[in-house]
């Protein structure tokens, strides 16, 4: 059971996890996540560093159509450029790890800031559209810009190494992806405490009264764009170092749908929504091959039912959750906490 | 220059824009009654594709019956499409709407891959497969085929809207909802009758899409050209989809034909893009203004 | 309230039983099988190849260990579903070596193929091969552990190209190819090759993915003029609507495939048009009568229905594959990669059972070997027009 809190200053009001209970569970996911690799088979290893990946991405996305209302259809494009600047950095430079992680997503950032002009202009579906385009054209330079991109073959890369280790396995990946999604997910959760969140949430809220407001449109939601970017190029580049390959084919439209999706299912504009919701449409496609693994004595050619249930139950979440929950998992969570709030003196 | 080569490829160019206009006007129906962005028109399509092939190959029907059928289940579908999903999110967020479209297309791919496979198939023949020439030209057959069908069918929707009572009905809710429903028109009713028809369309085009390219879960993608066509068109203009529709037909015509086919997709992205840059409303739609 | 509520936990469960369905795993292993992994394409647009493959290697692991196995080990054949996506395909291969002690895998891609492979070499335990004939992979140098059991595509070109020269020297061929990394593959290097050989490329043509009209690409073809139009990177569409429309124009190029648009299943859905359809086959059709071949009858009798290629592909790799262990465990050698692939390449004029006509050697990465095969309608059948080409013989 827990009581309200009092604070007495403002910092303590705006402070992320303000109880020791809410501490101590965080020092305790720590645990959990440092002692995992440990624990668990390669094949978990290997879907929580995927996992991670997907959640720094989902969370840039967030930012952007969460907390801006700026709704891009360009994500997986801007891990593409992430994962090709680490790529080619790995290939023809050979600069450090950490540098490479930061310049790819510096890159994207700024192909994402290019592709916030039209935002300018136009907004809501209008814009959505515009960043189709925009992954559209940057498929096309993937697969046509031969010198740089290895044209349709893609860019093939040697392991990363970060303090002389060399890193190809993904119990060793996990101790770069991991901490570096950590570390994303707290910058996107203290960025909402400062005044560039807010101005954020205020355009997403109404564009125009912001601006009446004294917030520069153009200058934020173009930082929303580099920003949302940035996150995603970071996650290409680890994305790039965990499988070590990007053809022009390993960021196709789907895949954005995939974070657009993901944050749908997990709650928009709710930095834990991102992180449930890329976890759980990870997680999803996984489950459902087991279900149709038991369900393989009884029902024959289960296996070849896979591909279109997983089809199916991708759109029906959509659907489900927009028509049932539309604050998605994060409200469920949310729920679920407040009920043990008061047990079990109220059920 | 080969004046007959650049004769053909423009004919086959305006050919293809009549699909992309009629499936454009399906698009442009919905969003004009319901402000709905419907992304799963490509699959709707795709649907129309596979259920004629079903009642026409599957249950070897007669060729003008399965058209009929078709058309019938894609009503019936529209209808309850707009029933079930669309109706309860009356009032959220026109972005939310948008994905629930995406998520409905998703689910319609893997029903299609549920009921029918994945591999692609081809469509019995039911299209006149003598060569056309127009004075030197060649056109293929189907092509004209399905340009005379999507004209006649385009002709048909401006006449209902000018003098059928529905038309006007499903005008006068895309002018003023309000209004038009303080003048007795039963609103949600026009609702269902756009997703109704549009629906309608886009299975016929999608049969004559298939007739021509054959059908496969994937066939979907068609959409994300007419998607393009409607913006540059304008999202509330049956008349900027037609002339879009047409334009960007010929476009990608010239440009498979004169540079290669890789830069299709390029070329008419980046004239979305300007489009959308210099005017961000489409060549014909509304400007919308926007109060406090 | 209480129907919101309902909703409410109708959703909560079906997230907490998915997510219950993941934190479990079943499992089942026996300790010296001889293990075959495989990331296998059953779903999704590769899918009418995957079954092939899946049914080949099922049925070939059935008789090798009806006949008890290799040396008295069992070959223990493990698949997994990937809809021909990379990252499905890539998850598979860690859950399978994750479970076993995987020594031979089946790739179903050419991303995926190259996605594997520095894995594969620190692994070092495994030798892969698949449903990809990329030229790329023919490269022992980079891809020491994977072998192709086919020619490559510009081999598949070479042998398409060395058929026209004979039949015309001289003669004018154009290239019609999807842009993909798959249509791509084979074109720049055929070029040339053409080249040598004294053709001329008259044309090359590139369709995007999911074009439903192509009259523009048949005009352009029809002003090249080809004698011969060779098309790669599709399966079946737009290939009839293709043919169909140049027949009309009164093209009288002779329209060529390769491998992946070569199953006879394929070529007949095709049409009428497609009567005089050519392309190049590695190995002899499921119906194939006309030379004495043990493993064909053997699988006209344990399926007495048409089999695809992709069948006699998956059946082919996995005989291979195994050949490959048995000298290997015959040597008295550790099954690992390089062994493996060294006991591969070791392979001397072996005889396939009559799935590829000739007797095959391997000395790098694929075998180089085909035959050119024509549609005749009249039979439903692809007939052979040609004899065995063979670029390794040929000094190509």
């Amino acid at each position: 059971m827990r009581i309200g809190a009092a604070k007495q200053t403002y910092a303590a009001d705006e402070a992320l996890f303000d109880t020791t209970v809410q501490r101590a569970w965080l020092i305790g996911l720590f645990a959990l996540l440092a002692v995992f690799p440990f624990m668990a088979g390669p094949y978990w290893v290997y879907m929580a560093c995927l996992v991670a990946i997907n959640i720094a991405s989902a969370t840039g996305l967030n930012i952007l159509t969460g907390y801006t209302g700026l709704v891009s259809l360009g994500q997986a494009a801007f891990m593409g450029v992430g994962a090709y600047t680490v790529a080619w950095l790995e290939v023809n430079v050979g600069t450090p790890l950490p540098l490479n992680l930061i310049l790819g997503g510096v890159v994207a950032g700024l192909a994402g800031m290019v592709v916030g002009v039209p935002s300018l202009r136009v907004k809501g579906l209008y814009l959505a559209i515009a960043t189709i385009a925009a992954s559209v054209i940057l498929h096309f330079v993937f697969s046509h810009w031969t010198a740089v991109t290895g044209g349709v073959s893609g860019l093939t890369m040697p392991p990363g190494s970060l303090f002389g280790l060399t890193l190809d396995e993904p119990h060793e990946l996990y101790w770069v992806i991991v901490p570096v999604t950590v570390l994303m997910v707290f910058g996107a959760a203290n960025l909402f405490r400062t005044r560039i969140g807010r101005a954020f949430i205020a355009i997403r809220d109404r564009d125009i009264s912001a601006e009446v407001l004294g917030i520069r449109l153009l200058r934020f939601k173009l930082l929303s764009f580099a920003l949302s970017s940035f996150y995603a190029g970071v996650a290409g580049g680890l994305w790039v170092y965990f499988f070590r390959v990007v053809t022009p084919e390993s960021f196709p439209l789907v895949m954005s749908i995939f974070f657009l999706a993901a944050i749908i299912v997990g709650g928009m504009g709710s930095i834990l929504g991102a992180i449930l919701g890329a976890a759980f449409m990870t997680m999803v496609p996984e489950a459902l091959k087991l279900v149709v693994g038991w369900m393989s004595p009884w029902v024959p050619d289960a296996v070849a039912l896979l591909s279109p249930v997983r089809t199916i139950v991708f759109g029906g979440l959509i659907v489900l959750f927009l028509i049932f929950e539309p604050q998605g998992l994060a409200e469920v969570w949310r729920r679920v906490r407040r009920f043990f709030h008061l047990w079990p003196f109220k059920t | 220059m080969d004046w007959l080569f650049l004769a053909e490829v423009s004919l086959a160019g305006i050919g293809a824009g009549g699909l992309y206009a009629l499936t454009g006007l399906a698009f442009v129906l919905i969003y004009k009654a319901t402000r709905v962005v419907n992304l799963a028109i490509g699959e709707i399509l795709m649907l129309g594709g596979y259920v004629f092939f079903g009642f026409a190959a599957g249950l070897a029907l007669p060729t003008w019956l399965a058209i009929l059928l078709t058309l019938a289940v894609a009503g019936l579908f529209g209808g309850v499409v707009e029933r079930l999903l669309i109706r309860p999110m009356l009032g959220e967020s026109p972005i939310s709407v948008f994905m629930l479209t995406i998520g409905l297309g998703s689910i319609l791919v893997g029903v299609v891959e549920l009921l029918w496979g994945a591999n692609p198939l081809q469509l019995p023949d039911y299209m006149p497969n003598t060569p056309l020439f127009i004075g030197e030209a060649y056109v293929s057959a189907k092509v004209a085929t399905a340009f005379a069908v999507a004209a006649v069918t385009v002709v048909a929707f401006l006449l209902l809207f000018r003098f059928w009572r529905g038309g006007v009905a499903l005008r006068a809710t895309a002018g003023d909802q309000a209004a038009a429903y303080s003048m007795g028109i039963d609103v949600p009713r026009v609702f269902s009758l756009a997703w109704v028809i549009a629906c309608i369309t886009a299975a016929a085009s999608g049969m004559l899409v298939g007739a021509i390219g054959g059908i496969s879960p994937t066939m979907g993608v068609f959409g994300l050209s007419v998607l393009v066509v409607v913006i540059v068109g304008g999202l509330d203009s049956v008349l900027g989809a037609m002339v879009a529709g047409l334009f960007i037909g010929l476009l990608e015509a010239l440009t498979g034909a004169f540079l290669g086919g890789e830069f299709k997709m390029l070329a008419t992205f980046t004239l979305l893009v300007a489009v959308l840059v210099v005017r961000p409303y489409g060549l014909f739609g509304t400007h919308e203004i926007e109060r406090l | 309230m209480t129907f919101k509520l309902s909703r409410r936990t109708v959703l909560a469960a079906l997230v907490a039983a998915g997510l219950a369905a993941g934190s479990l795993a079943p499992q089942a292993r026996a300790a010296d099988d001889i293990v075959l992994g495989g990331s296998i394409p059953l779903t999704g647009v590769f899918a009418f190849a995957g079954e092939g493959i899946h049914a080949g290697i099922q049925d070939w692991v059935k008789m090798v260990n009806e006949q008890g196995g290799i040396d008295g080990r069992m070959l223990r054949y493990v698949p997994e579903d990937t809809a021909y996506k990379v990252d499905a395909s890539v998850a598979a291969f860690n859950k399978i070596t994750g479970q076993n002690a995987v020594n031979l895998y089946y790739a179903d891609s050419t991303a995926f193929s190259k996605t594997i492979n520095p894995e594969l070499e620190r692994n070092g335990k495994i030798l892969m091969a698949g449903a990809s004939f990329a030229t790329e992979l023919n490269d022992p140098e980079k891809f020491p552990l994977q072998f192709i059991a086919g020619p490559d595509y510009t081999e598949m070109f070479g042998i398409l190209l060395e058929y026209v020269s004979k039949e015309k020297p001289g003669a004018k061929v154009a290239f019609v190819h999807s842009d993909t990394e798959f249509g791509r593959d084979p074109i720049a290097s055929s070029t040339e090759r053409a080249k040598t050989l004294g053709l001329e490329v008259v044309e090359t043509i590139v369709t995007p993915p999911g074009s439903v009209d192509v009259s523009t690409e048949v005009l352009k073809l029809r002003r090249a003029r080809p004698d011969y139009t060779i098309f790669h990177g599709y399966v079946l569409a737009p290939i009839p609507e293709f043919i169909n429309q140049a027949k009309q124009m009164g093209m009288e190029t002779k329209f060529m495939g390769t491998f992946w648009s070569m199953d006879n299943g394929i070529v007949m859905k095709m049409g009428e048009a497609a009567d005089g359809f050519m392309g190049v086959m590695p190995y002899r059709y499921y119906y194939d009568d006309s030379e004495k071949a043990p493993m064909l009858e053997k699988i006209r009798q344990m399926r007495p229905e048409y089999q695809s290629t992709a069948y006699l592909q998956g059946m082919l790799t996995a005989m291979l594959m195994t050949e490959a262990v048995k000298r290997t465990l015959a040597d008295g050698k550790e099954l690992t990669g390089p062994n493996l692939k060294a006991s591969l390449n070791s392979l001397k004029d072996f005889d396939t059972g009559g799935i590829i006509g000739v007797p095959v050697s391997i000395p790098g990465n694929s075998i180089p070997v085909g035959r050119i095969y024509q549609a005749d309608m009249k039979q439903q059948k692809m007939v052979p027009v040609s004899d065995w080409i063979r670029l390794d013989k040929a000094g190509g």
